[in-house]
């Protein structure tokens, strides 16, 4: 029936207009994300970085678009965006990641793009060049470390190794941990409690902070130095009841329970160790060469700053894993491919690359650009000198596909504090992350096929 | 002028005349009546094409993916009917998480009604610079949860905290505020930090009640307290009604345990201190940190339910109680 001019609109037909309006409005919403994208290809390309804003600097996207005439739109790094772009099938040309965490976990779900023809024909980044961190990047469908490349590392550390500043050590009359032989975990226990400094129930300075990346690659790797593992053999559960996995629990839990350094239930109000650190407030780090970017900054902390080899369990294999190898990743569903794969050359290649292996952020995840490490003041040598010694310790520690790095970190975030605090024993601890960890690692396969 | 009033207005002639539209005076009635909808619908049509796209829309998607184990990413989701429903019903972290976001209702939606009433009555006073004060007492409610999450945070940090500061000079040990079992209490001085919006609201109304009703009560020698119980408290009756419903609701969702969270990411929600785990936090934990879309969706539709459920119970049980200057059924 045709409404006659004039006519009341009815409240049905106005709905029926609306939903037809919202439609169009949606409609011409993802209409005008295309003409974006189109209107730059016009006049030069135009890929989406999905990154932190540290990675790329306004001044590194105008460069970028002067020696590479490609535009770069940076949007922020973030999980829960970057799932929205991928449902929508939009997503961004290059996302950033981690390697060692996010490379299986995405290569499974068949959403990252396989790079290895990108890798045989490029004359920028050739695979003999490559660093074995890398190596993180790959997936074989089973194993992490073997197969096709799926991303690449902008630099890496070895993320057990820590730092230690040599001052807080001779004002509490501690010995030097040895910058050539790995110290054990119990002796580093050891030194935090002399270290650390309190002053009416707070902590004045933190005697070392031993995280990781995060408790969930901490406990994987801890697992691994305590001489196990903490997947199965096919990666599709964990298992914290074996010997190497309470081992390297129990030592964290002693770590925490005695407050020497950060944790869950003694937070650091700086987020991270860093800041601490350089403002003489920790006297030890586990955050690895990487943070030498910082430490450098700071001359007068650098002096008095050594770098130590990854401690080992009483008994157990020296390891020195790389726990991070964060760098980028290119979705199978990328827009346009060649200029995202031109960036990505660029970016871990070129004149960005180069600046990042001069700042001492991490090792260059090229062995070409190694030799840019910093090297010039007598400290940078010493430092150099112990990393140098600790890459013929470098070792990966594969990561399971089936469950998302930060669903595992929450499920231990959600049991572990009752422990820390003395509320439940170690036998419920390692029984309850089991039982969640096991559960959301029966979906995840169900869901990988 | 109400909003009947204008309507009324507006179907006299004479309004039409005034304006000097001779042309709308001609018009037959009919065609003015459909020129009216016309408007009506052409004004409010930007709001019901965005109510339709952005709540609407999204609240469908979020029923599909309640009936899905979808996570965003895999290829292999299915369609699972009520299993959602069906799990979160014998889910405990959901019930513990549940019945921590209704203890917080309970308590911070009467604590901030109470406190923005009392604030109100204060700087409804004549008293000096009382613009002065007004504008400082609602300063904290238009400062974003995020910044004051952070104030909070670094406010009652253990190591760095004024708050331990000043413990110390009374010659007490620091208190760990943002760990159990001070946690809680941390969220409520949130709460009551922002009862600057309950103060401007209740302002309003304080400034609606008739002031010879005061001047009645104060002739028959009424005290102050008396006043203020039997006149003024009734009068305010329907704002404090609507600060009750939106207060519930809005402290059910409410996020600011993740704000002042150690770790205020999808990994680090599951460390928030157990008492400030709450429904929303959960949610949150399911969406973001597991990925499970299906079962946080479900989640979000069965706190709708219960909101619409909670809602309509408040309403049923101040029915008598509430006192409307404006009969709600007079122009029906």
């Amino acid at each position: 029936m045709h409404s006659q001019a004039g006519a009341p609109v009815s409240r049905r037909r106005f709905v029926a207009l609306s939903a037809a309006g919202a439609a169009a409005g949606a409609a011409s919403l993802s209409g005008c994300a295309l003409q974006v994208a189109g209107a730059a290809t016009g006049g030069g390309e135009s890929i989406t970085m999905m990154a932190k804003l540290d990675d790329v600097s306004a001044d590194l996207i105008r460069q970028a678009q002067k020696e590479l005439g490609i535009k770069i739109t940076v949007v922020q790094d973030d999980i829960t965006r970057l799932i929205s772009m991928l449902t929508s099938g939009n997503p961004p040309d290059l996302v950033r990641g981690v390697g060692a965490l996010d490379a299986p976990y995405f290569a499974a779900r068949g959403v990252a793009e396989n790079l290895d023809p990108y890798f045989a024909r490029s004359t920028v980044l050739k695979v003999d060049d490559l660093a074995p961190a890398n190596d993180l990047w790959r997936y074989d469908g089973r194993t992490q470390g073997k197969g096709p490349r799926y991303g690449m590392a902008k630099d890496f550390s070895q993320d057990a190794m820590f730092w230690y500043n040599t001052a807080l050590f001779d004002k509490a009359g501690v010995d030097y941990p040895s910058e050539t032989e790995p110290i054990t975990f119990e002796e580093w226990l050891d030194s935090a409690r002399r270290l650390v400094q309190r002053k009416n129930g707070q902590t004045t300075v933190y005697g070392g902070s031993y995280n990781g990346l995060g408790l969930g690659i901490l406990f994987t790797n801890l697992t691994a130095a305590a001489g196990g593992s903490l997947f199965s053999e096919d990666f599709s559960r964990v298992d914290f009841t074996t010997p190497e996995a309470r081992r390297a629990l129990t030592w964290y839990l002693d770590y925490a329970r005695t407050k020497v350094g950060p944790s869950l239930i003694q937070p650091n109000p700086d987020a991270w160790d860093g800041p601490t650190y350089v403002a003489d407030r920790m006297a030890m780090s586990g955050a690895g060469y990487w943070l030498g970017g910082m430490i450098n900054a700071e001359p007068k902390v650098a002096e008095v700053s050594r770098l130590a080899p990854a401690p080992v369990f009483r008994g157990g294999p020296r390891l020195s894993s790389c726990q991070g190898a964060t760098g980028m990743w290119m979705p199978k569903k990328a827009r346009d491919k060649d200029a995202a794969w031109r960036v990505f050359e660029w970016f871990f290649g070129e004149a960005p690359a180069k600046a990042r292996a001069e700042g001492g952020w991490g090792i260059p995840s090229l062995k070409s650009l190694q030799p840019l490490m910093p090297h010039k003041e007598d400290y940078q040598k010493r430092v150099l000198k112990v990393q140098e010694a600790e890459l013929k310790h470098f070792s990966v520690t594969p990561f399971t596909p089936y469950i998302k790095w930060d669903a595992l970190e929450a499920l231990i975030n959600q049991v572990i504090p009752a422990a820390m605090n003395g509320r439940i024993s170690v036998d419920t601890l390692v029984g309850r992350l089991n039982s969640v960890v096991n559960e959301q690692m029966k979906r995840g396969k169900e869901q990988v096929g | 002028m109400t909003v009947g009033q204008i309507s009324e207005t507006a179907q006299r002639p004479r309004s039409a005349a005034r304006t000097g539209s001779a042309r709308s005076t001609d018009l037959p009635r009919g065609s003015m009546t459909a020129r009216r909808h016309r408007a009506f619908y052409m004004f409010t049509s930007p709001w019901i094409t965005g109510f339709l796209l952005l709540t609407v829309g999204p609240m469908a998607y979020a029923l599909w993916l309640s009936f899905t184990t979808f996570d965003g990413i895999s290829p292999h989701w299915r369609y699972v009917g009520l299993g959602n429903y069906r799990e979160l019903l014998s889910d405990p972290v959901t019930w513990d998480a549940l019945s921590r976001a209704g203890v917080f209702a309970i308590t911070s939606v009467p604590l901030s009604i109470i406190a923005g009433l009392a604030l109100a009555v204060l700087v409804n006073r004549p008293i000096k610079a009382r613009g002065l004060f007004r504008t400082l007492l609602y300063l904290p409610a238009v400062v974003p949860p995020v910044g004051a999450g952070l104030i909070f945070k670094q406010l009652f940090n253990r190591d760095s905290g004024a708050a331990n500061g000043v413990l110390h000079v009374v010659g007490i040990n620091a208190v760990a505020w943002l760990d159990d079992p001070y946690a809680r209490y941390v969220i409520l001085m949130a709460v009551l930090w922002g009862a600057g919006n309950v103060m401007i609201i209740s302002l309003a109304g304080l400034q609606d009640v008739p002031r010879e009703l005061h001047e009645a009560a104060r002739i028959d020698g009424a005290s102050a307290w008396r006043t203020f119980r039997s006149i003024t408290v009734p009068l305010l009756s329907p704002v404090l009604l609507f600060q009750a419903v939106t207060g519930m609701i809005a402290s059910v969702q409410t996020i600011m345990p993740l704000l002042i969270a150690p770790l205020p990411t999808p990994a680090g929600v599951t460390a928030i201190p157990q008492t400030n785990y709450m429904y929303m936090m959960h949610v949150f934990a399911e969406y973001f940190a597991l990925g499970r879309y299906g079962y946080a969706s479900a989640l979000l539709w069965v706190l709708f339910v219960l909101i619409l459920i909670v809602t309509g119970l408040i309403f049923k049980a101040t029915s008598g109680v509430v006192f409307y200057n404006v009969d709600p059924e007079a122009k029906k």
